[in-house]
């Protein structure tokens, strides 16, 4: 059957056409998923260095390296770049453009032109953002808190820019998931109902509809605050008649929701990458399914966590702690859900696998931290300290981007065609694991003890105060540059996997979902006709095949859809 | 810098309480039970961590791929099993989060015979006024065993005010009144941070939270009154280098240009005319000095911004004065701010 051939004969996504224009102007969701995989990791890139210079300007107490102005710019740039250009699209936009029409036999998304459409509003996002850089700067935090982002006096030129950049972003993420949504309703393949869906796809749906339903808020609260900051037109600003607590309210009215882009796409890939690694059936589908259908509906009612100290009512500030304990539950649900999944499974310890395992352990410190931080008499100790710096690290940096590189060895043979050195692999994983738990962990600490956020400086305090932060930062520090060498050493093998790699087999590791059952890479059209899916979580039809190096299908058992017909 | 103002007694520092690896020193009546709330759920995050970590390095260990291995079967999914690993953390979120709740009701009521002060924060340095008029900026000095009540606002942006050692924090906001309150069980001295971001000199914006005992406290609060008047006329230029560490983030002695002029380019200028933004000119003198320091918008030197928060009423008349005399004669003073030899 050619939809299922694994040998690659011919032409791929690839080298289906050549020449730049065919990979700008592309309609194909492949190469929009590699461009936005590309351009995502240049960001990232950007972000991390940013990243380390903080972590290097921290090592002293006094302002070594950059002077306060210099120190509060790059970690305004480091928080922005890191949440609009490197984490909210990273999974949906990169990793899922690539797979899930896929993953849905699919020829290609509901909108190809929407698509790419998306991507290129990204590519302009970034551009203006950089605007922001040359028009003065940008020291606002990544938050742009009324009335310091709204006064002209206060924080630097580059506001404007910056805002516009954000609300441009915003519109490439609301386009990608009216895409995904549409696609996922209309384009599922025969036999696919919703509940035998690969779990990836219904993370994607429940991040598509947050992105779709708070997006928008965000886009409306960045243009009030250029309104107040161009004409003078008092929303936020006391000093005009406003409020500036409102402005938190509209912020975090989307920016909770938008931890939830994050954090669940990734749930939705650790769900594959435990199951297919573990050649184990998923354990509790419909839980899992239905958890991240609830944390989408309860993320949007949890934003005033982020405000316990702001001034708004006592009353508002306990209805928000009950109501963040529920998000507690359906996370808590999947963790047991994925250990129970490799109880008597056949676990290859691949580097996916590594990072998915990397990620229970991440995911559950940065979720059982979050208990601290829901409660309200120790939040109000904690909040906008270190603790909350590790606790979001851990979840967003170590729980979602983790999950992403994951995500990303896990398909690179289906990008690429080629695979990578599991060696080395292997060994850079264990570089990020070590090293980001000996960035962040201490953090907790810190913060505990009092180290507020945003501070360029910690030399102006009590002595004893001092020499324990110094103790801590430096531990950060030295856990910062083993994590970077970690990234350093995965781009390496990987960029030389693409030129010397090994040709990847269809199915190197023994997934059922039907990405795995096209050629690595795949063809331009993925599927020369629509494939007919059974239970993509039974592994029990796949076999090691020697030859192929790859798993493919028992001969005794009939494919899908050809039962009964013989 | 901060430490060595407002030099305090070294009976001070022994009785201070010790930091827990966790927390900092438990210095108020509400640290203890925020303390037990947050161990309680630390051991409860350390049960469930190190039940989650063992499960998962036994599987890998246990059920790693071997040549020939299949997984063997086991349920896909078990429903009493997965509603007892539901039910259970909700029961236990729904204490943890009435513990919090009752902490917190406690840190938000306020008892009615608290002492009150009044604070104002504006970039970057906060303000604290006692009810007997005593201002003081770079200390908070408060009664030990008596509950006091801070009354906040913000001159310009967003503030926050936190105090570790009390386990109390709350945004400063422009435009309204928040409050926190707090009664120091231990005698000492604390920081005190600025938590909200505000700009260049957020992570300076500090003070020390100095607690004494009853009658010391008043005795203290007497000198803050007296300090300024004990000194005579003719020696007030050296009352106003006490009070220049309001202005040290800003305005250098040294000559060097920072977020304001320099004091010492416009000592140099006393007299002489100062070019302003705006293209006018004024003359430096008394009048000059005092204006810019109570309506600093009036006349911006050529080459700065319009950054400098109003000092108005933070300031009283002989305060101002000293504050004059000081730059007026900072040839008495070096770079670092030290009183030369022969004006000691």
């Amino acid at each position: 059957m050619s939809t299922l051939s694994t040998h690659p004969s011919g032409t791929n996504y690839l080298n289906h056409t050549r020449g730049i224009m065919s990979w700008i102007f592309t309609l194909d969701h492949k190469r929009i998923g590699m461009m936005y995989l590309c351009s995502v990791l240049l960001s990232f890139f950007v972000g991390g260095m940013l990243a380390v210079l903080i972590r290097l300007q921290l090592w002293s107490p006094e302002a070594s390296l950059f002077t306060q102005d210099q120190y509060n710019q790059i970690f305004t740039l480091h928080g922005a770049i890191m949440v609009f250009l490197v984490i909210i699209p990273s999974i949906p936009a990169a990793l899922g453009n690539f797979v899930l029409p896929i993953m849905l036999g699919a020829k290609d998304v509901a909108f190809p032109r929407l698509n790419l459409f998306s991507y290129h509003l990204w590519v302009v996002g970034a551009l203006v953002f950089l605007l922001a850089l040359v028009t003065g700067g940008l020291d606002t935090g990544w938050t742009f808190y009324t009335p310091y982002s709204t006064d002209t006096d206060s924080a630097m030129g580059g506001v404007i820019p910056a805002l516009t950049a954000a609300f441009i972003l915003g519109f490439s993420s609301i386009f990608t998931g009216m895409n995904f949504i549409v696609t996922i309703h209309r384009l599922r393949p025969p036999g696919m109902t919703w509940f035998r869906m690969p779990l990836f796809l219904w993370a994607i749906y429940a991040t598509a509809i947050i992105q779709v339903l708070a997006t928008p808020v965000l886009g409306i609260t960045l243009m009030l605050l250029a309104v107040e900051r161009a004409f003078g037109i008092g929303i936020f600003d006391p000093s005009l008649g406003g409020d500036p607590v409102l402005y938190q309210h509209f912020f975090w009215f989307y920016s909770h929701p938008a931890v939830y882009i994050m954090i669940l796409p990734a749930m939705g890939i650790i769900s594959e990458l435990i199951s297919i690694h573990s050649h184990k059936h998923i354990f509790g589908y419909k839980f899992i399914a239905f958890s991240s259908i609830a944390i989408a509906i309860f993320g949007f009612l949890v934003w005033g966590h982020h405000m316990f100290t702001s001034g708004q009512s006592s009353l508002m500030n306990v209805i928000f702690s009950f109501i963040t304990f529920s998000v507690s539950i359906p996370s808590a649900i999947k963790v047991f859900n994925w250990l129970a999944t490799m109880y008597k499974g056949s676990i290859s310890l691949n580097t996916p696998m590594l990072y998915a395992l990397s990620f229970i352990f991440i995911f559950s410190i940065g979720g059982l931290t979050g208990l601290h931080l829901g409660t309200l008499a120790t939040d109000i100790h904690l909040h906008d300290t270190y603790f909350v710096v590790a606790h979001f690290h851990y979840v967003m940096m170590g729980s979602a981007l983790l999950a992403m590189i994951g995500g990303m060895h896990h398909w690179w043979p289906k990008m690429t065609g080629k695979m990578y050195s599991e060696f080395w692999g292997r060994i850079g994983c264990g570089l990020v694991f070590l090293g980001f738990n000996l960035t962040f962990f201490p953090q907790f600490m810190l913060g505990s003890q009092g180290m507020p956020r945003r501070y360029a400086q910690y030399d102006d305090y009590l002595p004893e105060t001092v020499q324990l932060f110094e103790f801590y930062h430096q531990l950060s520090t030295i856990g910062s540059l083993v994590m970077a060498a970690g990234f350093f050493l995965t781009a390496g093998y990987l960029l030389h996997s693409i030129f010397f790699g090994v040709r990847a087999p269809a199915n190197p590791w023994g997934g059922r979902s039907l990405e795995w059952q096209c050629a690595s890479p795949p063809p331009h059209d993925n599927f020369a006709e629509t494939p007919t899916v059974g239970d993509c979580y039974d592994f029990s039809v796949l076999e090691w095949d020697e030859k192929e190096q790859g798993y493919t299908w028992r001969e005794d058992v009939p494919r899908p859809g050809e039962e009964g017909t013989g | 810098m901060l430490m060595n103002l407002f030099c305090s007694s070294p009976l001070l520092a022994a009785a201070a309480p010790r930091r827990g690896f966790w927390m900092p020193e438990q210095a108020s009546t509400v640290s203890g039970e925020i303390d037990s709330i947050f161990m309680l759920i630390t051991w409860i995050s350390v049960f469930f961590f190190v039940l989650i970590v063992v499960l998962m390095g036994y599987f890998m260990v246990k059920y790693r791929r071997v040549e020939g291995h299949k997984s063997a079967a086991s349920p896909s999914h078990n429903t009493p099993l997965e509603l007892t690993w539901t039910i259970i953390p909700v029961i236990i979120v729904i204490v943890i989060f009435y513990m919090g709740m009752t902490g917190y009701i406690n840190l938000r009521s306020v008892p009615v015979d608290a002492y009150e002060i009044d604070v104002t924060a504006q970039k970057w340095g906060w303000t604290f006024q006692h009810p007997s008029g005593a201002i003081e900026t770079e200390t908070l000095t408060i009664p030990k065993g008596r509950p006091v009540r801070l009354m906040m606002t913000s001159q310009d942006v967003l503030h926050s005010l936190f105090i570790p050692a009390f386990r109390v924090k709350q945004d400063v906001v422009p435009g309204r009144y928040t409050y926190l309150w707090f009664e120091a069980s231990a005698t000492g001295r604390y920081d005190l941070f600025c938590t909200e971001y505000c700009g260049t000199g957020h992570a300076t914006m500090g003070a020390v939270v100095e607690v004494y005992e009853e009658d010391e406290f008043e005795e203290k609060l007497e000198e803050l009154l007296r300090w300024i008047e004990d000194i005579p006329e003719e020696r007030l230029f050296v009352a106003g280098k006490r009070l220049y560490n309001r202005c040290v983030q800003c305005h250098s002695l040294d000559g060097a240009p920072g977020i304001g002029p320099s004091f010492r380019e416009t000592h140099e200028l006393w007299g002489q005319e100062r070019r302003l933004a705006d293209g006018r000119t004024v003359t430096v003198d008394e009048n000059y000095v005092k204006e810019s320091i109570i309506y600093p918008a009036q006349d911006i030197t050529e080459g700065y911004g319009n950054l400098m928060p109003s000092f108005r009423g933070q300031l009283r008349e002989r305060e101002l004065r000293a504050l004059v005399q000081f730059i007026r004669h900072l040839d008495r003073f070096d770079d670092e701010g030290n009183l030369l030899e022969e004006w000691q």
